[in-house]
């Protein structure tokens, strides 16, 4: 035993060694620890940030859009989307079903959602069906205990206030396309991603910028799998890690005036057509209409396969804003301008008269006037008011055609209106240059007769007619038309506000203006003017009408009823006109495609939508205008009943 | 047994193994808590309950086996080592297979894993053999053949499974033993010479690709950063995000996203440096340490030489899976499937590590008791 303990006691030195051994092994854990924790220490925490953490994007409140008179055309409002979150998905064979029973879907078709986003993190949303009813949200709601990973998530459309009126205007926005993507990138220099809403058309698109606003993001940790653990709101624990709160986007209010919106697209009903007003003083536009139009809501609630066929398939291209991205040659309204350019250019005297038949022979062609049987003796005054075709004929002979070129694009027309509303196209008013440019051939006289009555080649948007009325109303200033009045915050603050632009003087004597407006007056307001039965009561309008031929004719075909046609070669019926005459506010383009004629087609939109403003704006010259028009309308009627009368006495007493 | 004798038993009982071991396994529970509770998984959310479940039976064990006298290990080694060969040759045949390995025999409900106990029963015949041959001289190759014979048997049996990690560790406790137990320097290096050559052959030709890949992980972990070198990876950054302090308890981000996968078993140290910071592992480190000093200490302080090189066995369980997981999960070593004694998450390792306690316990009691 005593021999025993002695060995034992003769492995001491193996035993220190063997415990110095172990020691040594756990001072290099030591120091891999002080390594690792110590000096590696800051820049591994880092890593173990990066790992855990997601950035969010957090979306901005799109701005709204206001009517000059405050009232609200777009806002937003929240939609419901039914959505599963896989992560939390657990119970899937008795969910699915539930939910797509639910949706009335087909189960599969719920399948095939969750497995197009299969790939994506599992904390993420899929959406399985937009916009669902009020009543498919209580039912998911009440049954949410049942069915974990099925969510009602609350989504901002964007509600439009008069839907379908002025849908092209307004614009509408939709998710950013694949093909967008990059384009857009690039334009705005801001980071689009898929699933972003921006807008496609009108003021949406336009005014993007600023009714966007700025995304916030917001960081949140997440597991191994990509499963969201928590939103992090502090940022002690996460030295360098913000949250960014959403901007939310600035508001825009317009030019355009809601009543006369809505009174023009009334006026509008059943037609293929726009109209144009604008403030004659500012070139703001007060109303622009284009029909047939489109619902603009439809598209940021996820627009149905039906609705975009029925958009896409019409051939009337609901989509286009017909006032900017259409052009229509101007017809007979075009004449003021070559009555303006005769006059500037002494070519005539305004009261001088000239002969006109029923035809105008120039070379071996005839032209021929609208009215078969001729004017007789008629001077400027006359020429408008009774749109006399063969006038014009004999003096256009007289000048260059750029000359009248020269004049026309004083007042607007010919080129773009700088609007701030997409794709605008600049009509066009031809020349001598442009025709070699573009058919290689010599200019022709012919050619001159028919553009000075608004036909050949010229083509005007109805809102370049309704400037160049608007300028010809208030003496000579052709303005920038405007959309926007101003730019404002949440909390009122103007942001930009949008003064009248001078884009030219015309420089036109007033006298020449004078006279194409006496002219112009009659048209509506004395008897035998072209839109003499549709001049309204109080608001003293003047215009001229006109009715362009969409094909060429035969003389026969020409004096055939213009509604017997087929509807494609029917003539457009255009109307533009300022009021009131004598101190003009407003100016009103009206196209009417295929209307047949400008004044029973297209005066009578231009009547409402100038007798809504003078009721709104001009209350007290309109109860003037009213009274006169009326003492004046009784004293025709008076004067008729007298006629008639007169005419039965004689009768009877020849009897 | 009357009152005074269990007052003098109490009295002679070293309860420093039991205490340190306690101490350690409560730093162990709650770092698992910490880890696991916020798991998704209901089953891993509620291991800390097992574990201790499984700690309480291991000290119920431990405590049992504290009662053996000493001179029954001897007396049973030779048995205990054949039957255990007899189960690791049997687990190659009928063992359960998971994970790719067979390892586990089924005894009904339980599944017993031969190789831990084999750990145990290699000692005592080591520990006999040791005791016969001329305890009070040195040893040099020639004596070092048949001792190596007998921790050889098992250690291919276990290879074979496979587990390379169980294999090599009781080729450790061999040579601790065997150093212990005075092996010749001069030896010594020709063994480290042949070891580091055969080690070389059988990287070439004996080890399965998953087991090469690991070695070129540990040497390069970026090379694969989302797949083979993934943990690595992540444990290293789990570590060194603890910094002084660490984050503390129940802050762990790597842990509980989920960053380790086997943050309740082989990663345990991870997180709890992750939450403690370098002060805490400081700490713990310590305590491993006084409880190999204990071994150690009382390795010369038994009176039978038999003892003390159990006692040497013993602490070389211990000693090496404490170095070998703390050195894998900071990127010192390749990774090996070693649990972190007491930490760990696992029934069976903490069995043997509470057989461990009792046999130490025994020995310590025993020497104040002739």
């Amino acid at each position: 035993m005593f021999a025993e303990e002695e060995v034992v006691k003769s492995h001491k030195g193996r035993s220190d060694i063997l415990f110095t051994l172990i020691a040594g092994c756990f001072s290099l854990i030591f120091f891999r620890l002080w390594y690792l924790q110590i000096y590696q220490g800051d820049m591994l925490y880092q890593y173990s940030i990066k790992n855990r953490l997601r950035k969010e994007t957090v979306r901005a409140p799109r701005g709204m859009i206001f009517s000059r008179n405050n009232q609200l055309m777009v806002h937003n409002i929240p939609r419901f989307d039914a959505i599963i979150i896989p992560q939390y998905l657990t119970n899937r064979k008795q969910t699915i079903p539930k939910l797509a029973n639910i949706l009335s879907m087909k189960e599969s078709d719920v399948k095939k959602i969750l497995k197009k986003y299969r790939g994506q993190a599992r904390y993420r949303p899929v959406r399985i069906k937009k916009n669902i009813s009020k009543k498919e949200v209580a039912i998911i709601e009440t049954e949410n205990e049942k069915m974990p990973g099925v969510q009602v998530e609350t989504f901002i459309s964007r509600e439009y206030a008069d839907k379908e009126v002025g849908g092209h205007v307004l614009g509408y926005i939709s998710e950013i396309s694949q093909t967008q993507l990059p384009k857009y990138r690039k334009r705005d220099h801001v980071d689009y991603k898929l699933g972003d809403f921006i807008g496609q058309d009108g003021i949406e698109e336009k005014f993007d910028k600023n009714l966007r606003g700025e995304d916030g993001y917001q960081f949140m940790e997440v597991d191994a799998r990509g499963r969201m653990k928590r939103i992090i709101s502090s940022n002690n624990l996460f030295a360098g890690i913000e949250n960014k709160v959403a901007k939310p986007g600035n508001n825009v209010r317009l030019t355009i005036d809601r009543d006369l919106q809505l009174t023009a697209f009334k006026a509008l009903e059943g037609k293929v057509g726009s109209a144009v007003a604008v403030d004659v003083q500012t070139g703001e536009v007060l109303a622009m209409v284009s029909r047939p139009s489109f619902d603009p809501a439809q598209f940021s609630k996820g627009l149905t396969a039906e609705y975009w066929s029925s958009l896409v398939n019409n051939e009337f291209n609901p989509l286009r804003n017909r006032a900017v991205q259409d052009h229509y040659p101007p017809g007979s309204t075009f004449k003021v301008f070559t009555a303006i350019t005769v006059l500037e250019e002494g070519l005539i005297k305004p009261d001088e008269e000239l002969s006109c038949g029923p035809t105008f022979r120039l070379g071996r062609r005839t032209y021929h006037d609208w009215k078969k049987s001729g004017h007789g003796k008629t001077d400027v005054y006359k020429s408008i008011k009774r749109s006399v075709d063969v006038y014009y004929y004999k003096l256009a002979t007289q000048f260059d055609i750029d000359t009248l070129a020269s004049y026309a694009r004083k007042f607007g027309l010919g080129s773009k209106t700088q609007i701030t509303l997409p794709r605008e196209i600049p009509g066009l008013i031809p020349t001598k240059e442009w025709k070699k440019k573009r058919f290689g051939e010599e200019w022709q006289l012919g050619e001159n007769l028919t553009s000075a009555i608004g036909q050949s080649f010229l083509l005007t948007t109805p809102l370049q007619l309704a400037m160049s009325y608007a300028t010809i109303a208030n003496g000579g200033t052709l303005y920038r038309p405007q959309v926007v009045k101003e730019i404002f915050t949440n909390s009122g603050e103007v942001v930009e506000s949008m003064e009248p632009e001078i884009v030219s003087k015309a420089e036109v004597s007033e006298a020449t203006l004078k006279a194409v407006k006496i002219g112009m007056n009659q048209v509506v307001n004395e008897e035998k003017g072209t839109a003499w039965w549709y001049r309204g009561r109080g608001i003293r309008m003047a215009g001229k009408t006109g009715t362009a031929q969409v094909i060429s004719m035969s003389s026969k075909e020409l004096f055939s009823k213009c509604e017997e046609k087929p509807y494609k070669s029917r003539h457009h019926g255009l109307f533009a006109a300022f009021a009131p005459y004598e101190n003009p506010r407003i100016a009103v383009a009206v196209v009417v495609e295929h209307g047949c004629h400008g004044s029973s087609a297209a005066a009578p939109v231009a009547r409402d939508i100038i007798t809504t403003y003078m009721k709104k704006y001009e209350k007290e010259a309109h109860a003037r205008y009213e009274k006169e028009d009326n003492e004046k309308a009784r004293a025709y009627w008076r004067k008729l009943q007298e006629k008639r009368r007169k005419a039965k006495e004689k009768k009877e007493q020849e009897g | 047994m009357n009152f005074d004798n269990i007052k003098e038993l109490l009295k002679r009982y070293d309860f420093s193994f039991f205490g340190l071991s306690l101490v350690i396994f409560i730093f162990g529970i709650i770092n698992l808590y910490s880890a696991t509770h916020t798991s998704a998984n209901m089953h891993h959310a509620n291991l800390y309950k097992v574990q201790i479940g499984w700690y309480l039976i291991s000290l119920f064990v431990g405590f049992a086996i504290s009662f053996v006298q000493p001179k029954n290990y001897f007396r049973f080694a030779w048995f205990v080592y054949a039957f255990n060969v007899f189960l690791l040759v049997l687990v190659l045949f009928l063992g359960h297979e998971g994970m790719g390995a067979r390892r586990w025999l089924l005894l009904g409900p339980f599944r017993v894993q031969p190789s831990e106990l084999m750990k145990l029963s290699v000692i005592f015949v080591l520990a006999r053999w040791f005791r016969k041959r001329s305890p009070d001289q040195e040893l040099g190759l020639k004596q070092l053949v048949f001792p190596f014979i007998i921790a050889f048997i098992p250690t291919i049996l276990i290879v074979l499974e496979p587990d390379l990690g169980t294999g090599l560790l009781i080729l450790l406790i061999f040579f601790t033993m065997a150093f212990f137990r005075k092996l010749k320097w001069k030896s010594l290096g020709i063994l480290a010479i042949v070891g580091i050559i055969s080690g070389g052959l059988m990287y070439q030709f004996g080890l399965k690709n998953y087991q090469k890949r690991r070695i070129l992980t540990f040497i390069n972990p970026t090379a694969d950063a989302k797949g083979s070198g993934y943990n690595a990876i992540q444990s290293k950054i789990a570590i060194g995000s603890g910094k002084f302090l660490g984050k503390g308890l129940m802050k762990s981000s790597q842990a509980s996203l989920n960053y380790l996968p086997e943050n309740h078993t082989d990663f345990v140290f991870s997180i709890f440096n992750e939450e403690h910071g370098f002060f805490g592992s400081i700490l713990l480190i310590g305590l491993y340490l006084f409880l190999f000093y204990r071994f150690v200490w009382l390795s010369v302080n038994v009176s039978r030489i038999f003892d003390s090189i159990v006692i040497i066995g013993v602490m070389s369980i211990f000693f090496w899976h404490t170095f070998i997981n703390m050195g894998m999960v900071m990127g010192l070593l390749p990774v090996v499937g070693l649990p972190l004694p007491l930490m760990s998450y696992g029934g069976s390792s903490l069995l043997t590590f509470g057989i461990c306690c009792g046999i130490a316990t025994s020995i310590s009691n025993s020497r104040n008791m002739f």
